[in-house]
């Protein structure tokens, strides 16, 4: 087998969090604790601890665990959102995460405006939103919406407009952070086939998801992550071997 | 060399992210008011108003030769710059938190974009400013071709401190009420409503640390007293802007990469 060309060179990462850290410091609290002798003691958390992997070109790799065990921190480090405490990471092509979709909107704007706000957020540019705005506004049919402040729109209009946004482009790499189940049945339906669309034309895609079902359907590896460390990485029968490992949780 | 190439190469890729959340800025501050861009021509002609009333019937402050009311309006235009973007850059990095979170952006866009808004408004106010010089007689002069200077110097000054103030604010929330308390100590440390020669020398000195009353100052001598702004007026100026320009840069760039952490 060929083997294809590196696009995500995880070395060794390490991620602590320290949850000690209060927000910002609070003098009332400084008062509170002036009598206690107690000095702050430091609750260190490895969210992530020696997590090592290669991800190849047009690779589909999911991500599994239970709740907490590091899949978001991980796919945030990839990102470039944190820089991770130990270790390195090394992407080769533009990534497009679609880690929480609409983070970008501001809900006093129209549809109209916050497609260029939130692409504007992605980084797209302008030239590429005017080119795509039909599209974008085709995909998410919200053609009757477009001068509505998208305050007004349900969460499920707003998921179907970041959506289309987030999709418009054809990323080298594509994270996705369990965002499938978007609006309603025939909406969803929609945005399955799109995703699935991206992934076989090519795109290296990263991919966390609960539902075991739809990460053996789309997925050619599987990376299994409990307590920020790495359990297992091999094909769809490791999407098996976490379903009994969490019926012995139960 | 590779300095300028960097900054040249984030301004093309950032440009549009920046025209937008400056745009959005916009749009949503006079959204739903009647009124709409008119009050930022409207409110310095209120306020100083309100202050010229207050301060030269009340107390008698006068500013011997040159109009009191354009005295007044020139240090209030570029005081209120500053007041209103170092607070807006202040919050900007909290405000912005879930955004920080969840996608790649460079951190520095946001107080960056907040000074830039501000500027926006700032320009505007000019136009208020330019009417009274008119209409109280002070007249414009040649000079007022270097007025830009000292506008630009309030601009990267107040980006400097936007820098530093954000970055406080992330680690000490406290700082909001802080800074209220700071702004309203340094309006009166700014020789806005009454004349710096009515200060004993002593404080002169304390007063003239002040990088803003240098700004306002160089904008009065054009304005006001029709005269072009020596050598160290110019260097008074740039240097001090630069200067926690820079410092606010550094500041900023060091401690970046810790805000994640106190989300």
């Amino acid at each position: 087998m060929e083997k294809k060309e590196v696009m995500i060179d995880v070395e060794h990462v390490s991620m602590k969090f320290n949850l000690g850290i209060e927000k910002g410091f609070s003098l009332k609290q400084w008062f509170v604790d002036i009598g206690k002798h107690k000095k702050q003691e430091k609750k260190d958390f490895w969210a992530l601890s020696d997590v090592d992997f290669q991800v190849r070109k047009s690779e589909v790799v999911g991500f599994i665990g239970s709740n907490g065990a590091g899949k978001s921190t991980l796919l945030k480090i990839i990102a470039g959102v944190m820089k991770p405490t130990k270790g390195s990471i090394k992407s080769y092509g533009n990534i497009c995460p679609m880690i929480e979709l609409g983070a970008g909107f501001d809900p006093q704007l129209t549809a109209r405006e916050n497609i260029y706000l939130n692409g504007a957020v992605m980084g797209y540019s302008k030239e590429l939103i005017d080119s795509k705005f039909d599209e974008i506004v085709e995909f998410s049919e919200l053609q009757d919406f477009l001068n509505v402040p998208v305050q007004n729109f349900s969460s499920g209009m707003v998921a179907r407009l970041a959506f289309s946004i987030a999709t418009i482009v054809n990323p080298e790499i594509l994270i996705v952070d369990e965002i499938l189940a978007v609006g309603d049945v025939a909406f969803q339906t929609k945005s399955e086939a799109k995703m699935l669309n991206m992934i076989t034309g090519g795109t290296t895609v990263l991919f966390v998801s609960h539902s075991t079902e739809q990460i053996k359907k789309m997925c050619d590896r599987v990376v299994w992550i409990e307590h920020g460390v790495v359990q297992k990485i091999g094909g769809k029968e490791v999407c098996d071997e976490y379903l009994e490992f969490m019926k012995t949780k139960v | 060399m590779s300095f300028i190439h960097n900054i040249k190469y984030s301004f093309q890729k950032y440009g549009f992210l920046i025209e937008q959340l400056v745009s959005r800025d916009f749009k949503v501050k006079y959204k739903r008011s009647v009124l709409g861009v008119f009050w930022s021509l409207l409110y310095p002609i209120l306020m100083m108003t309100v202050m010229a009333i207050v301060f030269s019937n009340v107390f008698k402050f006068s500013t011997p030769g040159v109009n009191y009311l354009v005295y007044l309006l020139t240090g209030l235009t570029f005081f209120n710059y500053f007041s209103e973007a170092s607070n807006l850059a202040m919050s900007s990095v909290v405000a912005n938190f879930s955004l920080i979170n969840k996608v790649y952006i460079p951190k520095y866009i946001f107080p960056l974009s907040k000074c830039l808004f501000v500027g926006i408004n700032l320009l505007l106010t000019l136009i208020p400013l330019y009417i009274m010089i008119f209409v109280t007689g002070t007249g414009i002069n040649i000079y007022h071709i270097l007025l830009p200077y000292s506008l630009i110097c309030l601009f990267l000054f107040t980006v400097g401190m936007g820098f530093i103030l954000s970055t406080i604010s992330v680690f000490l929330r406290d700082m909001f009420y802080i800074y209220g308390i700071i702004i309203t100590i340094w309006t009166y440390l700014t020789p806005i409503m009454y004349d710096i020669s009515v200060i004993s020398p002593k404080l002169q000195i304390v007063l003239k640390c002040n990088p803003l009353y240098h700004y306002i100052e160089f904008a009065r001598t054009i304005i006001l007293y029709h005269q072009c702004p020596g050598i160290s007026q110019f260097l008074i100026c740039g240097g001090s802007a630069l200067g926690f320009l820079i410092i606010g840069m550094i500041v900023f760039k060091k401690k970046q990469d810790k805000f994640i952490y106190y989300v």
